[in-house]
């Protein structure tokens, strides 16, 4: 059971490191990005494909975190162009809609091309005994390098005058341009930040399952359930949720088996919306 | 500083506010009063940003800004507080007021006036705006804006939602900061405390401008003085 609870932890670190992009997309500019997942996969595939050319492991996850901010970038100044012309309800939708579709393309061509590719990252040395179980040090590296990126996430939003302009977009868009914030900047160095942060996931991932060309699906839908959970726009609470999710989810697929386990995180998702309709922190203004 | 030229605005093509024309020397106090539905937000909207204009010219510094986005012209030194005040509600006191200065490094002797002259931010620094109260809020809206050291400040109704005697203080703490030297211009429908406040006046009707004048020149007007200092 506990060692069920602590890979269950492992597990939810990266859930809400992965909800915290997909919900400050959201958040701030009622964006929904469907194709988060093949953000981390196209990232992972960097990383495995720099590694074959025999570039060195830190290069190689550079090269990934690169290639996930690009991604970003690239989504901000080509395909979200014109959603970012609709608001409200229209935005959401064609922004789920266009991004579905660039999912598909990624999904297809890396399926085509590279069926069997996957990127696993073998960290060495053997097992090390916390609370009485064995834990692989790939599952710890990764909730290191995910904690440290989690406890930066906080600082940067609360300390950093850039990250308290990014969260008063997400507070009041009116009210941020009223005093000279541009959101338009905000959301294209958010859209480049989660990118990142995708590429992220993947790699740490991939340190305790391997990353292959089919996993972008299961990436977004993760990060969906978690951000839904967590509250739309609420990084801490994506957080919170996840690390929740990553237990029920690591418990029940040992109790009851993996399929079930998915769909117990559909339902605690939509218990979630009938009950608390914005998230475990969420208050209603 | 600021010159408004046969400006036209409204919403999805019908104008609220018609050939709107009025200006705002350095160092006055200008009011724009009117009653409800007669245009102020709109106009207000549309000076500053968030309302892009039909027609006209708004020449601020000799520059027109017209049509310019509202991120644009907060960063050009004309600072607009609006009735709906645009707080962030989680954030906190002291977020807002750093964050007003954005992207400048904060100003400590901006920052230490700005608490002197609202010692309730000072009192309140570490709770969150959504939790505070209208008054508190509405300093809040203005110490965020004062913190850019802004050389236009524009005010629409700062008295919306506030009890009388907080409405009076806070006309009292705009009052200090006029002879400091802040140039403002003020929408109110409390007619009188805009103009025990202010040096000019325009009255807007129905969208149009119909008067203007010194404020002792308004208030000794018998159509003001009936229809907006409740005088028979």
């Amino acid at each position: 059971m506990m060692a069920n609870i602590l890979d269950g932890i492992v597990l939810g670190l990266q859930f809400g490191l992965l909800a915290a992009g997909l919900t400050l997309i959201y958040g701030l500019g009622g964006v929904l990005n469907l194709g988060y997942g093949q953000m981390a996969v196209t990232s992972a595939m960097t990383v495995a494909f720099a590694l074959d050319a025999d570039i060195p492991i830190l290069p190689a996850v550079g090269l990934g975190l690169l290639a996930g901010g690009l991604f970003g970038l690239l989504l901000d100044l080509t395909l979200l162009r014109p959603v970012y012309r609709l608001r409200g309800e229209a935005r959401v939708l064609l922004s789920l809609l266009l991004t579905l579709g660039v999912s598909f393309i990624i999904d297809g061509y890396l399926n085509w091309r590279y069926p069997l590719k996957a990127l696993s990252l073998h960290i060495g040395g053997g097992a090390v005994e916390i609370l009485g179980v064995l834990m692989r040090r790939g599952s710890l590296v990764a909730s290191g390098i995910t904690l440290v990126t989690i406890t930066g996430l906080f600082v940067f939003f609360r300390y950093t005058s850039l990250g308290r302009a990014i969260r008063s977009v997400i507070e009041n868009e009116d009210g941020a341009r009223l005093i000279g914030i541009d959101p338009k900047k905000m959301l294209r160095l958010i859209l480049v930040l989660s990118g990142v942060l995708a590429a992220l996931v993947a790699v740490t991932r991939s340190m305790v399952a391997p990353v292959d060309t089919t996993s972008g699906l299961s990436i977004t839908v993760f990060a969906l359930i978690v951000t839904v959970v967590g509250g739309l726009g609420n990084v801490a609470g994506a957080l919170i949720a996840g690390i929740i999710l990553g237990i029920v989810n690591i418990v029940a697929a040992d109790l009851i088996g993996s399929y079930i386990s998915l769909i117990l995180l559909l339902v605690a998702a939509g218990v979630t919306i009938l009950i608390r309709p914005a998230g475990i922190l969420g208050v209603r203004e | 500083m600021l010159e408004v030229n046969g400006l036209s605005a409204g919403y999805q093509g019908n104008d609220v506010v018609h050939d709107v024309a009025f200006r705002v020397d350095q160092g006055e106090a200008v009011m724009i009063i009117g009653s409800n539905g007669a245009g102020k937000t709109t106009l207000f909207q549309t000076l500053c940003g968030l309302l892009s204009p039909t027609s006209g010219k708004v020449l601020f510094e000799g520059d027109d800004i017209a049509g310019l986005p509202a991120e644009r012209i907060a960063r050009l030194g004309m600072r607009f507080v609006s009735a709906a005040r645009h707080l962030f509600p989680r954030m906190t006191v002291e977020e807002h007021l750093l964050l007003g200065a954005y992207p400048k490094k904060p100003d400590p002797e901006t920052m230490t006036l700005v608490l002197d002259l609202f010692p309730r931010l000072a009192e309140r620094r570490r709770q969150r705006a959504g939790t505070m109260s209208g008054g508190e809020q509405q300093m809040l809206a203005v110490g965020r804006a004062l913190m850019s050291k802004p050389r236009l400040l524009v005010l629409d109704e700062p008295s919306t939602g506030l009890a009388p005697l907080l409405a009076r203080a806070a006309y009292e703490a705009l009052g200090v900061l006029r002879e400091r030297g802040l140039t403002v211009l003020v929408t109110e429908q409390q007619v009188p405390l805009a103009m025990a406040f202010s040096d000019r006046g325009y009255v807007l009707e129905n969208g149009f401008i119909r008067l203007e004048g010194t404020t002792d020149q308004l208030a000794a007007n018998p159509a003001v003085r009936s229809a907006y200092l409740g005088v028979t």
